[in-house]
């Protein structure tokens, strides 16, 4: 990289530090100008005049971007372990950059292997039936060789990410924040797993900005930015997972959609994108076949799987006791209190305890708010 | 003239003697109170002067002075009045020319009405205890002559400042006081366990808190039943003992609340709002006075919508809920007030109570329901032994379910359990939650399989290793529920679902 480039390079992370909603008039002004660092030297009124911007948003451009340090910004990444990436850079994935607002910057704790990569997004709110179903497709994308990118939110996000990493597979986390600030706290176990398993934490915000509500649209779009095809698990009409579907589809991607309960205000997102001709996942064949046919190179591909449950493997380990809890709870769709099942069952309280304590710890069975769901 | 009284007053729960000298001497009308006095003292100067004049007697227009002795006790109350007047009556000589011979052993309580009658005055039953086997003689206020007769001290009841002094005098005989007939609480209509339909594991765990003396906090959604399970909780601990009813009493007769005049036979049940005030919760004020705390003193405290409490009530409780008692200082004095208490807390998932509701939906964002839970944790949540989640009863299980068991056969295995615990423990221990260190280790002893079913816990669940010192208590009273010497591993897997608020998951629940 020569002298210019460098240079370059340093001027796009201190242009990164001026915060917007939109970055594709940046990119706009940087090619009207043959580079960021050109851009920088610029009086804010001849970026008015030439560049077509309002003169208190050049104004305010100057202000922010005089303020950073993008070589202490360099220094710290560089100590983390964080890799620095503009679209100069080679490592910056070819699929993003296609994008019409591709980020300045991108930060990148981990690896960012060349994988086709698929995104799984949903509600924070997520329904056991939701949650596991994410876990399903992932695991199943994971398995194939699929990369799984999602946000590291709570809900389906989680159990995306999660799923990803127990079946050994590549998952990347785009995030809302800064890398020095992961997004909920709770993640912070999780987001370690991801880069101990060949994953990525990807952030275009600097290193230590914190969690604001106006980035999380703009960290959706590189979640769709960087997946072949995107699928919505679960969200409401208004929900970010909408707003990433979008963000798909003006990226020329795929989305698909996961079919919803029709009576669960969160199963009102991803039927609605079925209505309007997503494709329905059923399994991570469904998101996989959608999938440009270059893309289909080097994939593990399995026959296409039905939701099949737990296996009958798995159900056989299980004491006489903890299988016939599991069926109780698993042949109700909302999940049973520990009281319900002592009432199904008519069993006293120890014995009851003795045999969720193993459905629980087996995997078979989460527990969330006092309630037990099938988690297979 | 001088003339010398002894009288009692409060330090915290234990009566302290105190004389009460009264010298009058020729000059200009004056009366002064000197011997660290507080406002009601200073006051009993003029319910003093209208009651010796109501009563028939001269006032002494001269210049009196008050002393009560020793100096450095802060004198609070107004049952000093009693003392006083007699002092003054007995200075100005109409008590006869010699003192009489009746006023050496004698203690003097009252206070006074502008007409002579003597009123009945809080902490009776405490200052008595004082002069437990000394063989003293007490007059007490007719009102408290019920709470007097517990003491177990010799007392006399008087109801006006003239029958004192003609006891004094000799000219007339006092009634000795008697202790009030004992009622049996009405039971028939008390709550009782077997109204509460479901909950089974809520129910289990408010066993094993009893038979332990366990704390336990109970999550669930509004309606679960939190507060009418709480309600009967007392219902399950055993009869209060001899000694644990004068505490108690003694704690009921500082505050003003022991006028019944009975021991506090039955368990105190205490429901303070969570509106209160620190002070309020664990005791206080320029005159400290035992707080709710100290008035659940051997009985439960029932902290209902836990979370809502201020955050400095909330570490109020820490003090009291790791030494069992409250220690109030201020400027002139500190005194402590015993507060052991089985504390029963109730909370709902989230703010608006809906979270993991199966049908409903919560309103709560994550933060607001992180923010409520916060408060709950870290100190507060590590005295607290039992973590129990209830769960909305539909009503077509409500409708079919049979009636529970009754609160009397629960208590009967509670009872069982404590006196297992009572052979066990000796001394301060008493009970399996009061465990610590060298003693948790003798007594539980992990059976084998169990460490296992400890690491599961652990690694799957998320569970801290603070969490397993309460699983190995828990761990024991279950055992001794059943009778059992050594903890079989069942009684591990049980109690570990009694920790849920330690798992990693439940942290994130429903968000």
């Amino acid at each position: 990289m020569g002298a210019d480039a460098g240079e370059e390079k340093l001027a796009r992370v201190r242009l990164n530090f001026f915060a917007c909603h939109k970055s594709d008039w940046l990119l706009r002004l940087i090619e009207l100008y043959g580079g960021a660092a050109e851009l920088l030297k610029r009086p804010p009124a001849e970026l008015a005049a030439e560049g077509g911007v309002m003169l208190d948003t050049a104004l305010r451009l100057a202000a922010q971007t005089a303020e950073a340090n993008p070589e202490k910004e360099m220094l710290a990444a560089n100590r983390a372990g964080i890799a620095v990436l503009t679209a100069l850079d080679e490592g910056y994935p070819e699929l993003l950059k296609k994008i019409y607002d591709p980020p300045l910057v991108l930060y990148v704790r981990g690896q960012l292997k060349p994988l086709p990569a698929a995104g799984i997004v949903g509600t924070r709110k997520a329904t056991p039936y939701g949650l596991r179903t994410a876990g399903r497709l992932a695991r199943e994308l994971a398995e194939a060789g699929v990369a799984v990118a999602s946000g590291l939110a709570r809900g389906i996000d989680t159990a995306a990410h999660q799923a990803a990493v127990e079946a050994g597979g590549v998952t990347w986390a785009a995030l809302g924040a800064g890398l020095n600030c992961i997004y909920p706290e709770e993640n912070k176990k999780l987001a370690a797993k991801i880069t101990d398993s060949g994953g990525a934490l990807i952030s275009e915000f600097p290193l230590d900005k914190g969690p604001l509500p106006a980035n999380f649209p703009r960290r959706n779009r590189v979640i769709s930015g960087l997946s072949l095809a995107t699928v919505v698990v679960e969200g409401g009409f208004e929900s970010g997972a909408l707003i990433t579907a979008r963000f798909a589809l003006d990226q020329g991607r795929e989305v698909l959609a996961v079919p919803g309960q029709v009576d669960c205000p969160v199963g009102r997102g991803p039927n609605f994108l079925i209505k309007n001709g997503a494709y329905p996942a059923e399994c991570g064949n469904d998101i996989i076949s959608c999938f440009p046919p270059e893309a289909l190179f080097g994939l593990k591909l399995a026959a296409p799987k039905q939701a099949a449950g737990p296996s009958d493997a798995a159900l056989k380990e299980l004491s006489p006791d903890a299988l016939l809890a599991y069926k109780a709870i698993a042949g109700d769709e909302r999940g049973l209190s520990a009281d319900e099942v002592t009432l199904r069952l008519e069993w006293q309280v120890q014995r009851a305890a003795a045999a969720l304590f193993e459905l629980e710890t087996s995997s078979l069975v989460l527990s969330r708010g006092g309630r037990y769901c099938r988690a297979i | 003239m001088l003339s010398k009284l002894r009288t009692l007053c409060l330090k915290g729960i234990d009566g302290r003697e105190v004389s009460a000298e009264v010298y009058i001497a020729p000059g200009l009308p004056a009366y002064t109170v000197v011997g660290l006095p507080d406002a009601a003292v200073k006051e009993a100067k003029d319910r003093v002067v209208a009651a010796v004049r109501n009563s028939g007697y001269e006032f002494p227009s001269k210049r009196i002075t008050v002393n009560l002795a020793p100096a450095e006790i802060k004198k609070a109350g107004t049952h000093f009045d009693l003392p006083i007047a007699l002092g003054v009556l007995g200075a100005s000589g109409k008590l006869g020319k010699k003192p009489p011979a009746r006023l050496a052993d004698t203690f003097f309580i009252g206070e006074l009405a502008l007409d002579g009658a003597i009123r009945p005055v809080a902490g009776v039953l405490p200052m008595l205890l004082a002069l437990k086997g000394s063989g003293k003689t007490a007059i007490v206020p007719f009102g408290n002559s019920a709470e007097a007769a517990v003491s177990g001290v010799t007392c006399l009841a008087a109801s006006t400042l003239k029958e004192a002094a003609a006891w004094l005098t000799g000219e007339l005989e006092l009634n000795p006081c008697l202790p009030a007939p004992d009622q049996k609480p009405v039971s028939a209509c008390a709550p009782d366990f077997s109204e509460v339909k479901g909950q089974a594991f809520a129910k289990r765990a408010l066993e094993i808190a009893a038979a332990g003396f366990h704390n336990v906090i109970m999550v669930g959604p509004p309606g679960a039943g939190k507060s009418m399970l709480a309600r009967r909780f007392g219902a399950l601990l055993p009869p209060m003992t001899f000694d644990e009813s004068l505490e108690t009493t003694k704690l009921y007769s500082v505050s003003g609340l022991g006028l019944t005049g009975r021991l506090v036979r039955e368990r105190p049940f205490r429901e303070p709002h969570h509106t209160i005030s620190d002070a309020a919760l664990i005791g206080g004020g320029s005159s400290p006075r035992p707080g709710e705390v100290s008035l659940a003193h051997n009985g439960v405290l029932f902290l209902d919508e836990f979370p809502e409490f201020s955050r400095p009530a909330i570490e109020a409780l820490r003090e009291p809920l790791e030494a069992w008692r409250v220690t109030v200082s201020r400027v002139k004095e500190s005194v402590a007030y015993p507060a052991r208490f089985l504390m029963v807390a109730a909370m709902n998932p989230c703010p608006c109570g809906y979270l993991g509701h199966p049908t409903r939906e919560c309103a709560c964002t994550p933060l607001q329901v992180h923010k409520y839970r916060a408060k709950v944790s870290g100190p507060i949540l590590d005295r607290i032994d039992l973590h129990v989640q209830l769960s909305a009863v539909k009503f077509a299980d409500w409708e079919a379910l049979p009636k529970g068991e009754p609160s009397a056969v629960i208590a009967g295995r509670v009872l069982k359990a404590i006196e297992i615990q009572r052979k066990r423990f000796s001394g301060e221990t008493r009970a399996n939650a009061f465990m610590a260190g060298a003693e948790l280790r003798r007594h539980c002893a992990l059976p084998e399989g169990a460490s296992a079913v400890l690491e599961t816990a652990m690694n799957k669940l998320g569970f801290s290793a603070r969490s397993l010192d309460k699983i190995l208590k828990i761990s024991r009273t279950i055992a001794d529920l059943e009778g059992a010497a050594a903890i079989k591993r069942e009684h591990v897997i049980e109690a570990v679902q009694y920790r849920m608020l330690d798992k990693a998951a439940e942290l994130t629940a429903g968000i």
